[in-house]
């Protein structure tokens, strides 16, 4: 089944997106909206990890 | 589209087993370095044990990293931040979920989760559902009073996080439950095996309806382990005409196993996302054969706030030795929970198991789904009392049920019981989780 699916071009996205986000997260300031959503999707973000991620060596 | 994927994580749940071993060594070193910076609780429990960080290398020195008990949680939480004490790895400001447990064995445990648990609780559940045939096209309803309990939350979240449609049906009572679900044609429902048979029961005899000829077509069950006891299953299977599947949480630990469509006689443990180590019960030795009861020692690999590490959970349980043929390599307890080390209690020098007797009560048509089972002690003997109740329209057949009632309980338990017949409905019922089981022996 694993040999179907790119696990590391997948992971190379989701950090791409976790960047994004921490990006988004640093510039909030005075921005509770702003901050508040990054921290959730960033908390999405961790589950994509631990789906993908963190076996992509294996 | 989602119909022909029957797994929630094709990969993660496939996985060659010496792969998950290897990603679960790596996980626990990840987690016992985050609670041993962050915890004052983690940090001394572990540096009186003389373990560091960078001495984790292999299951062997999980095996010296010493384990927590509840009892120790709430001594913890004596201690500041209120209310959750010294084992909080984040700030007050992090957390954004509040739960407790139940207090069914003492004093209730409160449990903070940032939002990064609550989602990870949901995705644990997410396994759940998906292996349990639920799809984005079910209408899941929830009858359960939305409160300080984590269980049927964390269902409605995966529900939603899946992309099924969820039905709250908290705050009505147990007809109108019925109703909605006849109403709005829900096709999948969770509750606790007690809730799943009062529900029929309810249905038939109080309002005229056939619980089969409602559209549920699966039932998760949640908080006993009812589901993993083939009589109560098929009862409940019956009942409703649906599959009904076992799973087995806490709110202190998480959801970690779930039965799957294949119901192959026992749960698979999610092991992507705990560690499951089951202990001897008298040397403490660390059981890795199927087919040998011990009690679970178990690790969240994942959760933050309020880290689970070595948790001594007492739940019974033992490795299954075949396979299962739905493909996951998660491996598999036989049986379910079998019980709680606690509730395992020997009377008479024999070791009675209440879910023993609730398999023999449940099994015999005659009987209602209610029960009680009361241990005394007269001078130095003990003496079992089991309560049970005669449907409506078996009165008369005491007789026959009697002499069956005896041998099962024989047969199955090894000890004689002092029977008590009632009439249908009198016993309590209950609508969460049920108190079936006491222990009078202590009071004298």
């Amino acid at each position: 089944m694993s040999e179907k699916i790119d696990l590391k071009e997948i992971d190379r996205k989701i950090q791409e997106i976790k960047e994004a986000a921490g990006e988004l997260k640093q510039m909030a300031g005075e921005f509770p909206a702003l901050e508040r959503n990054t921290v959730r999707i960033l908390a999405s973000i961790k589950m994509l990890e631990i789906n993908i991620s963190d076996i992509v060596d294996y | 589209m989602t119909e022909g994927r029957i797994y929630w994580n094709p990969v993660l749940e496939t996985l060659p087993q010496e792969k998950i071993r290897n990603l679960q060594l790596k996980k626990f070193k990840n987690i016992f370095a985050w609670a041993y910076d962050r915890s004052k609780f983690h940090r001394s429990l572990y540096e009186k044990a003389g373990i560091k960080p960078e001495d984790i290398r292999s299951f062997d020195d999980i095996r010296r990293v010493p384990k927590v008990e509840k009892s120790m949680m709430r001594d913890i939480q004596k201690k500041d931040p209120y209310p959750y004490g010294d084992a909080l790895c984040v700030s007050l400001e992090e957390v954004s979920e509040y739960r407790q447990t139940s207090g069914t064995t003492g004093q209730p445990v409160y449990q903070a989760d940032t939002w990064q648990d609550w989602e990870w609780w949901a995705e644990s559940w997410a396994f759940i559902l998906w292996a349990q045939g639920y799809r984005p096209a079910d209408r899941v309803f929830i009858p359960f009073g939305y409160n300080v309990f984590v269980a049927f939350w964390a269902g409605h979240y995966a529900a939603e996080k899946i992309g099924a449609e969820v039905v709250p049906g908290g705050v009505l009572d147990t007809q109108a439950r019925i109703l909605k679900i006849q109403e709005v044609k829900a096709t999948a429902m969770m509750a606790t095996p007690t809730y799943v048979l009062g529900m029929a029961a309810t249905a038939k005899n109080k309002m005229d309806i056939d619980p089969a000829s409602l559209p549920i077509n699966k039932i998760t069950c949640a908080g006993e382990p009812g589901a993993s006891i083939a009589s109560t299953k098929s009862r409940m299977e019956k009942a409703w005409d649906a599959n009904v599947y076992d799973h087995a949480g806490a709110t202190e630990i998480g959801a970690w196993s779930f039965e799957c469509t294949e119901q192959p006689g026992g749960l698979h443990v999610n092991e992507a996302l705990f560690l499951v180590e089951i202990e001897d019960m008298e040397t403490g030795e660390i059981i890795d054969e199927p087919g040998r009861r011990g009690k679970m020692v178990i690790t969240a690999l994942d959760r933050q706030a309020q880290p689970c590490i070595r948790f001594d959970s007492k739940d019974v349980i033992e490795w299954a030795s075949d396979p299962c043929p739905c493909g996951r390599t998660f491996r598999l307890i036989k049986g379910g929970v079998m019980g709680r080390a606690d509730d395992i209690t020997k009377v008479k020098g024999v070791l009675l198991s209440p879910a023993a007797i609730e398999e023999v009560v449940r099994g015999i048509d005659g009987l209602s789904d209610e029960f009680e089972v009361i241990v005394d002690k007269k001078g130095d003997i003990d003496i079992i009392t089991l309560k049970v109740e005669l449907m409506a329209g078996a009165e008369d057949q005491k007789k026959e049920i009697e002499p069956v009632l005896v041998d099962q309980l024989r047969l199955k338990t090894n000890l004689r019981y002092n029977l008590e017949f009632h009439d249908y409905e009198t016993l309590p019922r209950y609508e969460v989780k049920a108190k079936r089981f006491k222990d009078l022996r202590k009071k004298h």
